[in-house]
């Protein structure tokens, strides 16, 4: 017997899901392929750009820091850093960080040494971030009505270092290569210059534990020993040095304030009650707090001349080379008694460091374009008629205390009258006393600040880029987009 | 015996035709409707984020630029930004490139100056002058005369608060917005409610 069965309907069913199941494949495949783009640009690009910049920066802060190590502690400075002669970098080991481990590192050189032998440093330093997710790119410069400009910005290395490929490692046009990268990334480079912080930057009396001012006869002001000697012009505003002559600033780091005489400048502490009065002429501020780190001797100085050993009775120092200020002529002593004069080297402009490893009670006379600088490691007592700088310019006569080991040991400084004296002292670690009346051009540091009388200070302006550097800051920063 | 079985069975009856008819026409055209307007959503989303895109790449642009530059002013309509930049890269016809054409497109090494006691950083004699501008509904860079569309369909680059200078420090705030293709009578609701908001500050003290 033959069965004749009605035709299958199931097979319509299949197809019927296989149709649906098409038609839906195709609406997500569309739904990816337009979403792709943007989500590759939201969640890997612009996360990258960004954390490259913040890679760049974390490797410009790193070279910062040991520039700032030559000051503090230059014993550990670019300790693991390769040096190549005009410099060091971290290039070939960069610091690797992050949960996406970005890559930072730095080169750093000196640019240039100032007048009074400091190093500027130029830091250029890199920062890459890897561009995570999806690899599908489609990425278009062009902003028009059917593209999004997707690679304007941020330029992505997909397989090839774009940037050594084109500018070469160092940006110079010099060893262009061909550099596969491990994976897509994006790398930033920014460049950095650390200047020197010159002590006696627009203040004439910064200390940090008190401050005891001029008696009422005495004042603070200030010129610029650049536009000719000082005369006081502080209350002649048609002076055409009037405009020098307001910086007489003091900086105290506690709130122990006492004052007697003028103040042609600003006055800020750390939580003083110092109030606006006839006697100060500038602004206050009793919110200002700072911290002065002990100073330490350079190390950058030259090898010392053999003699003199000690400065006893007369000694004149007449050299054979006028030095210049990154390599002055250095001498070490052990005693400063006697009567110190420093000789011009022909019509050169000459350059000593002095380092007394005791105490200083002689007197210094030094002549005109010759610069000094006496770091001493004991305590100072003299008459202000002791301290002979004839061009009158402060910033020829600079004395450095070398801190103590044990911070809490004090140095002092004391002057005593007659006379008037050029010169500026960085004692942060030093009790700072004068008597009398003597009138002083130039910038004092110290821990705290004493006058016993009616001295007259005169800060000069051109201090404001002189002196051994204290610290680094960053003064300048660009960013390299190619 | 040959049994056999009976054939057109399953026909419909005019009634049932009619009612299939009509609700597979109302199943229809919910899909077709669905599916427009699944469409217009899917556009409107996907216009949205990539404008969003473009909001962000204009103040990455801005902010990049503003981190290195030496100053900041914008207009009084506040619909343009100026930023004058250091010339880091030597170009064509720079002084340097004169001479020896090899240094075109290398950095400049700093110089110093000092300007009423105070010290300057420089690159060169002369610095480089961006400016930001909505034109239309795009927004344009241009920098040393050479204009670059940054972004379309993003129609408002606007600078909050400008020149404000701070311990040396300068920030300038913007936002930018733009009009999304779905709202409802284009309302400003929707407008502000794309608001993308940056703050960025001059790593360099200001000049001028």
């Amino acid at each position: 017997m033959r069965i004749l069965r009605p035709k299958s309907e199931e097979g319509s069913v299949l197809i019927c899901v296989l149709c649906t199941i098409l038609i839906l494949s195709l609406i997500a495949g569309n739904v990816l392929f337009s979403c792709i783009t943007r989500y590759n640009v939201a969640s890997g690009q612009v996360r990258g750009w960004k954390e490259s910049l913040y890679a760049a920066e974390a490797g410009g802060d790193v070279a910062y820091a040991e520039v700032r190590k030559t000051v503090f502690d230059p014993t550990h400075a670019f300790n693991g850093w390769t040096s190549n002669g005009t410099g060091y970098n971290n290039t070939n080991s960069p610091i690797t960080f992050g949960r996406d481990n970005l890559k930072a590192s730095a080169a750093v050189d000196v640019f240039q040494y100032d007048s009074s032998g400091n190093a500027w440093y130029r830091i250029r330093a890199k920062g890459v971030a890897p561009v995570l997710g999806l690899t599908r790119v489609t990425m278009d410069d062009r902003v028009n009505s059917g593209t999004r400009g997707d690679s304007l910005l941020r330029k992505i290395d997909f397989q090839y270092d774009h940037f050594v490929a084109a500018y070469g490692p160092n940006g110079d046009n010099v060893g262009k290569a061909i550099v596969p990268v491990s994976g897509p990334q994006i790398a930033r480079r920014i460049e950095l210059i650390a200047v020197p912080v010159t002590p006696f930057s627009d203040t004439a009396i910064r200390a940090t534990a008190s401050f005891y001012g001029p008696g009422s006869a005495g004042m603070v002001d200030s010129y610029n020993s650049a536009n000719g000697p000082y005369y006081f012009a502080a209350n002649n505003p048609s002076d055409p040095h009037y405009s020098d002559s307001h910086s007489g600033s003091i900086a105290l780091g506690s709130g122990i304030f006492n004052l007697g005489g003028d103040i042609w400048g600003n006055v800020s502490t750390n939580g003083g009650n110092v109030t606006a009065g006839s006697k100060i002429h500038g602004t206050i501020d009793n919110n200002v707090p700072f911290t002065i780190p002990p100073y330490v001797m350079p190390s950058n100085l030259p090898l010392p001349q053999a003699s003199p050993s000690k400065i006893n009775g007369n000694v004149a120092l007449t050299l054979s080379t006028a030095g210049s200020a990154g390599v002055p002529n250095y001498y070490v002593v052990s005693s400063f008694s006697g009567n110190l004069t420093i000789n011009q080297v022909g019509s050169a402009q000459t350059y000593v460091d002095i380092h007394v490893t005791g105490d200083i009670t002689g007197s210094i006379d030094v002549k005109p374009n010759v610069h000094v600088k006496v770091y001493f490691d004991g305590n100072v007592s003299v008459k202000a008629q002791d301290i002979v700088n004839e061009s009158g310019v402060s910033g020829n006569l600079q004395f450095y205390g070398i801190s103590p080991t044990d911070p809490t040991v004090t140095q002092s400084i004391d002057i005593a009258s007659p006379g008037n004296f050029s010169a500026t002292f960085y004692a942060p670690s030093a009790d700072f006393h004068i008597n009398g009346n003597p009138d002083v051009t130039g910038a004092i540091v110290c821990k705290t600040f004493y006058e016993n009388g009616n001295a007259s200070w005169h800060y000069d302006r051109a201090l404001n880029s002189v002196g051994e550097r204290t610290d680094y800051r960053i003064a300048s920063y660009v960013e390299d987009m190619r | 015996m040959t049994l056999k079985t009976l054939q057109k069975t399953a026909g419909f009856t005019l009634g049932e035709m009619l009612v299939a008819v009509s609700v597979s026409s109302i199943v229809l055209a919910a899909a077709v409707a669905s599916s427009v307007s699944l469409q217009k959503s899917f556009n409107a989303v996907d216009n949205y984020f990539a404008t969003l895109i473009q909001q962000v790449r204009i103040i990455d642009y801005l902010s990049r630029d503003v981190n290195r530059g030496l100053s900041v002013t914008t207009s009084v309509d506040l619909q343009t930004v100026t930023v004058n930049l250091p010339n880091y890269i030597i170009q064509a016809g720079d002084p340097e490139a004169v001479g020896n054409p090899s240094l075109i497109g290398t950095p400049r090494s700093p110089t110093i100056s000092y300007s009423s006691g105070s010290m300057q950083i420089n690159y060169g004699a002369s610095t480089s002058t961006v400016v930001y501008s909505v034109s239309n509904s795009s927004i344009l860079r241009t920098e040393n005369g050479a204009v670059t569309t940054i972004a379309s369909s993003t129609d408002q680059l606007v600078p909050q608060t400008t020149d404000v200078e701070l311990a040396n420090t300068e920030c300038v705030n913007s936002a930018v917005t733009f009009m999304p293709i779905f709202t409802m009578s284009g309302s400003p609701a929707a407008r502000t409610g794309t608001s993308l908001y940056s703050t960025a500050y001059l790593r360099n003290k200001r000049r001028g």
